[in-house]
């Protein structure tokens, strides 16, 4: 795999991890719990948390990878491509309402990214 | 972890049994920004500093060989502290507030790269950034108007 492409599944398995981790704790907050414990237990035994660390340690692992062989002045700006798909995933996922000032944002930042990637 | 109990500096409360320092959103925003960044540079010069793994080796040992450099390792706690400082931040300032802020890490990143790695930077990216700034600053426009 390319470093670039390292980089990207990266960005993406961030994003990703975001939505599973929200979508978790959500799970965990809508059961009752018997104190800290029960609530820490409740955390350790939702499976979307543990789909949030597999995904926060493949994206980490990638990036590591990827970055070797790539500028820190080129991946590191990319990273700001997750707001655009965690926005993107927050509208189709958890049906948020996305107004037209942040989609408008949304695609300057993309623009922005844009740039980066073929600089 | 309660981030009063961290053994750093600013944690602690002053003598004069004022709060701690870290417990102004802005200390604590500046520090997570400082964290993030020095944690950066040091993952990359690890990464620089390491051997190149054979391609056809896997990913998994490729991974894992980054993660045994001392660089590499100090970088990521020193990253995890910044975010701590983060989420310290966010728990004294709006988030809306805060976000547009966290642009000025893609700006260090870039500038501290130049420096120290003699990266080049062509303008394309130098260009990019501040579009991502714009972005980023728009994007919580509307909230961080609304009164707190």
């Amino acid at each position: 795999m390319n470093p670039k492409m390292m980089i990207w599944i990266s960005v993406a398995l961030s994003a990703v991890a975001q939505i599973l981790l929200k979508h978790g704790l959500t799970r965990v907050q809508s059961k009752s719990s018997n104190g800290v414990l029960g609530t820490i237990f409740n955390i350790a035994t939702q499976g979307f948390i543990w789909l949030w660390g597999f995904a926060f340690v493949a994206a980490t692992g990638l990036w590591l990878v990827g970055l070797q062989k790539l500028d820190l002045s080129y991946a590191y700006p990319l990273v700001s491509f997750g707001y655009v798909l965690v926005s993107v995933m927050s509208l189709v996922f958890f049906k948020e309402r996305v107004d037209a000032n942040r989609w408008f944002a949304i695609a300057v930042i993309g623009l922005g990214v844009v740039l980066i990637a073929g600089s | 972890m309660a981030t009063e109990s961290h053994p750093a500096l600013l944690l602690a409360p002053n003598t004069a049994g004022q709060v701690p320092l870290i417990r102004q959103w802005w200390v604590a925003f500046s520090a997570s920004t400082v964290f993030v960044v020095c944690g950066h540079l040091l993952i990359k010069a690890g990464l620089n500093a390491a051997s190149e793994h054979p391609a056809g080796a896997g990913l998994v040992p490729a991974i894992l060989h980054l993660l045994l450099q001392p660089a590499v390792v100090g970088g990521l706690s020193i990253y995890l502290l910044g975010t701590v400082c983060w989420i310290s931040a966010v728990a004294q300032k709006e988030i809306s507030f805060l976000y547009p802020l966290t642009s000025i890490n893609y700006v260090m990143v870039v500038a501290t790269s130049l420096l120290l790695f003699h990266e080049v930077v062509p303008p394309r990216r130098i260009i990019g950034v501040a579009v991502i700034v714009i972005g980023m600053i728009l994007m919580n426009r509307n909230s961080a108007k609304r009164p707190a």
